[in-house]
């Protein structure tokens, strides 16, 4: 059904991993109005520490495979050219690959598949399983950096946290132990664990590029241009009791009304008492998010109902109905017609609910009727006839507005959908200074883009490349510089969480009198960042 | 150098261009020129970030601040002929020989029976189920041919090799389920690939994306004990008298541009499913 297993760099997540009743992640809310994570409060947290019964195996998401490539160039000759069969990345033996990241695609699989998607079974008759009547679309998911995160309350170690400058969740490297209580807690299946390291991760953000006002990697690289970026002023003081309201549908509403209007004098006041430096209300000001979300009221979050306040916001789609239209002779552009159709657009409407509203239909029928309303204005002027206030009238909107939600979804350019203000200590002459990253998942031994190219166990630990707001310049340095992260501040540590037990890590022993180190091979276990990121 | 040369980055150039356009269509092209002149993009720009570029002749759509590109609206907007015999867009084809083929005006011919027409060798029956379907060789959505295809990444998306997409109905008339190794036969050769059933599918059509490549995950086939082959092993190019009309308004040859459409792509091939053990 819907294809949301987009992401630039992982396995995938598990099967059905919207069904918190088998996945355990986000919150629940007691009768008593307190969240408690759905896996269980604090205590039973520890009961269930070494054995976690809701973690998802490897099968969940896939097993993981290379190739013999070796046999393209090591084969005798034959009477057939040579070709590389897969092997099990865990095992090393030959496997009949059965799973993979993005199985779904494109309704690959069939019926027996998509009937699986927790939303078709809940739908049941709604969505249709045969051709020309079926649906998909992409769905593409990141991290959702909530202000509500689980997977921060569920983390024992506290290696899990939110900035408070920017909002973004990221996982300490040096802190993290590995107890994976993160990866239940979060609904969204977006913490992965990596064997490797014994450490979590996740997306990051981007944030050394968006320190220094850069678009993250993902958004910049859209060919369809339709990831935007923007600030987002919020009361933090009010997000528990926003996460907490009562009916699961309130929660879009209730969301909305933590979001800051940065254009209010009394928002302003409030920001420039605590320290938010002034080009951060103004970027909130041009934010294309809060636009989208609050102005237009186009974005909806992902599946609130988790309860974790998701800021990764989605336009939700118009279906193929113009032609549809026309087909049964009236004219697809007409505003009137394309209204009326929106309850019968081939994705239906109760999908969409399911999604981004909690099941309330409501919102979604007024973005499609809003999204409608744009083709419809747009195309009068577009054909040279007058503009038509009724149409926008008929959506609670001005002309005006649609022309500038149009401007927005069609014609933003690159400083319109990104409006990143560079980071707290980072001046603005320093915006877009920055050696070029990669995706976060990206490094040595990462199973990042780049990563994968070997078995993602064994003995070389990944080293996670450190970059904080904090340590903008010195990461600038060394960036120019010849050095790596090694041969700072942690030379002669090893975390003995991570060594495997093969060769032996340099600082596993003393230097040797004489200043020698220690030269016993084993790269094995290089503690992760020099500097911590905490705030 | 590529930046210099293209009137997208070289306003110069679209300036130049549109001159010499509006000289041959005698319409009116002063925004175009206008806007051109004075544009410059060069790589330090692109090394900076993604950066706008221009109109230019050699596209048919307009770029501005406020405006998207969108093919043909330099002909909409600047009366520029459409490169055809009338100077619109057409579908009717007014040549003899199109004529004489009645194929003047788009129509739907059903691939040939060359078993009858030519006396090629008919797939003969193997006592196996099978179906006959029309084999169609899109190009993929996440590769440009054979490019991006077969690394690790791309292939961990899908099924790890070679596949064929098929209607639910015609994996059920072959007994096969998805993931199940298929191979499709036909008078030109032999491809093994695994089968994804999806209900995307129309009965009777299967695809098999363009230029996965050999090297990876592809055994030896039931039917001939040999390597299967790729999506071009069951086509064959054929040329018909239509294809060679030429120095004749549209029909007449620009590389990349215009030519005769190829109909290697209007085959059928039997699918079967594959009984004994995969072998590499």
């Amino acid at each position: 059904m819907v294809q949301q297993r987009r992401d630039p760099a992982r396995p995938g997540v598990p099967r059905t991993y919207e069904d918190q009743e088998r996945w355990k992640g986000g919150w629940v809310r007691r009768p008593d109005g307190r969240l408690v994570p759905r896996a269980g409060g604090r205590i039973k947290r520890l009961a269930t520490i070494f054995a976690n019964p809701v973690m998802p195996s490897i099968q969940d998401y896939y097993e993981p495979w290379t190739y013999d490539y070796e046999t393209l160039t090591n084969a005798p000759l034959g009477d057939d050219f040579p070709v590389a069969s897969p092997r099990s990345a865990l095992t090393g033996k030959p496997m009949r690959v059965s799973w993979s990241a993005n199985w779904d695609d494109d309704l690959g699989g069939g019926p027996e598949l998509a009937s699986q998607d927790p939303i078709v079974r809940r739908l049941g008759d709604k969505v249709k399983l045969s051709f020309e009547e079926t649906f998909m679309f992409y769905l593409p998911r990141i991290c959702e950096h909530c202000l509500n995160p689980t997977c921060v309350a569920a983390c024992p170690s506290g290696a899990l946290y939110k900035r408070v400058e920017d909002g973004i969740v990221l996982v300490d490297q040096d802190r993290c132990r590995g107890w994976r209580m993160c990866v239940t807690a979060c609904p969204y299946k977006k913490i992965y664990f990596n064997h490797r390291t014994g450490k979590a991760e996740k997306c990051t953000f981007c944030y050394p590029r968006v320190e220094v006002g850069m678009p993250t990697i993902c958004s910049e690289t859209c060919v369809g241009r339709l990831r935007y970026l923007g600030v987002v002023l919020y009361d933090a003081d009010r997000v528990g009791e926003a996460a907490a309201v009562e009916d699961e549908r309130d929660l879009y509403e209730a969301q909305l009304d933590v979001f800051l209007d940065p254009a209010d004098p009394a928002v302003r006041a409030a920001a420039r008492r605590d320290g938010v430096p002034d080009r951060w209300v103004e970027s909130a000001d041009r934010s294309p998010i809060l636009a989208l979300a609050k102005r237009f009221r186009v974005a909806l979050p992902l599946h609130p109902e988790f309860r974790t306040m998701p800021m990764v916001w989605y336009v939700p789609p118009l279906s193929p109905v113009v032609d549809a239209l026309t087909r049964t002779g009236h004219d697809g552009e007409e505003a009137d017609h394309l209204f009326g159709a929106i309850d019968a657009l081939r994705i239906p409407i109760e999908y969409l609910a399911e999604l981004f509203t909690a099941g309330d239909t409501a919102p979604v029928d007024l973005v499609l009727r809003r999204l409608a309303a744009m083709r419809s204005y747009m195309r009068r002027i577009n054909l040279g006839q007058e503009r038509d206030e009724s149409i926008a009238e008929a959506v609670g909107m001005t002309g005006a507005e649609i022309e500038d939600m149009y401007r927005l979804l069609a014609l933003a350019r690159y400083d319109e959908r990104y409006v990143v203000p560079t980071a707290f200590g980072v001046d603005e002459a320093d915006k877009g200074v920055i050696e070029e990253v990669g995706c976060s998942l990206d490094f040595d031994g990462g199973p990042g883009m780049g990563g994968m190219g070997d078995v993602p166990f064994g003995e070389a630990s990944g080293r996670p490349d450190a970059a904080t707001v904090e340590t903008f310049h010195a990461l600038r340095d060394r960036q120019t510089s010849e050095g790596g992260p090694e041969g700072s501040a942690t030379d002669g540590r090893v975390n003995l969480l991570n060594w495997d037990g093969n060769g032996r890590p340099g600082g596993l022993f003393p230097p040797r009198r004489g200043g020698g180190t220690d030269d016993g091979g084993g790269r094995g276990a290089d503690p992760g960042p020099p500097e911590g990121g905490r705030p | 150098m590529i930046l210099a040369l293209s009137g997208t980055s070289n306003g110069r150039l679209a300036a130049q261009g549109f001159e010499r356009l509006a000289a041959r269509t005698g319409t009116d092209m002063d925004e175009l020129i206008h806007h051109a002149e004075g544009r410059r993009v060069v790589f330090d720009d692109a090394r900076h970030g993604p950066t706008p570029v221009g109109s230019s002749p050699e596209w048919s759509g307009k770029e501005a601040a406020d405006r998207r590109y969108s093919p043909f609206t330099i002909n909409v907007e600047h009366d520029k002929p459409w490169h055809t015999l009338t100077g619109r867009q057409h579908f009717y084809l007014d040549h003899d020989w199109m004529h004489e083929f009645g194929e003047a005006l788009p129509v739907y011919r059903p691939p040939l029976d060359m078993g009858r027409l030519f006396g090629e060798p008919r797939i003969g029956p193997t006592g196996q189920r099978e179906v006959v379907v029309r084999y169609l060789t899109p190009h993929s959505k996440w590769s440009i041919h054979s490019e991006y295809q077969d690394n690790l990444l791309m292939q961990t998306l899908s099924r790890g090799g070679p596949t064929i997409w098929m209607s639910v109905a015609d994996a059920e008339a072959i007994e096969a389920a998805d993931n199940d190794w298929v191979e499709a036969v036909n008078r030109n050769g032999v491809v093994a690939a695994r089968l994804v059933v999806s209900h995307r599918m129309p009965t009777g059509t299967v695809y098999m994306h363009h230029a996965q490549e050999r090297t990876i995950d592809v055994p030896k086939t039931e039917t001939t004990g040999r390597r299967g082959g790729i999506h071009n092993s069951l086509t064959r190019l054929l040329v018909k008298p239509t294809h060679l009309i030429g120095g004749y308004a549209q029909f007449t040859y620009a590389f990349n541009y215009l030519g005769p459409t190829g109909n290697q792509r209007d085959e059928v091939t039997v699918v079967r499913k594959r009984t004994t053990e995969v072998r590499y």
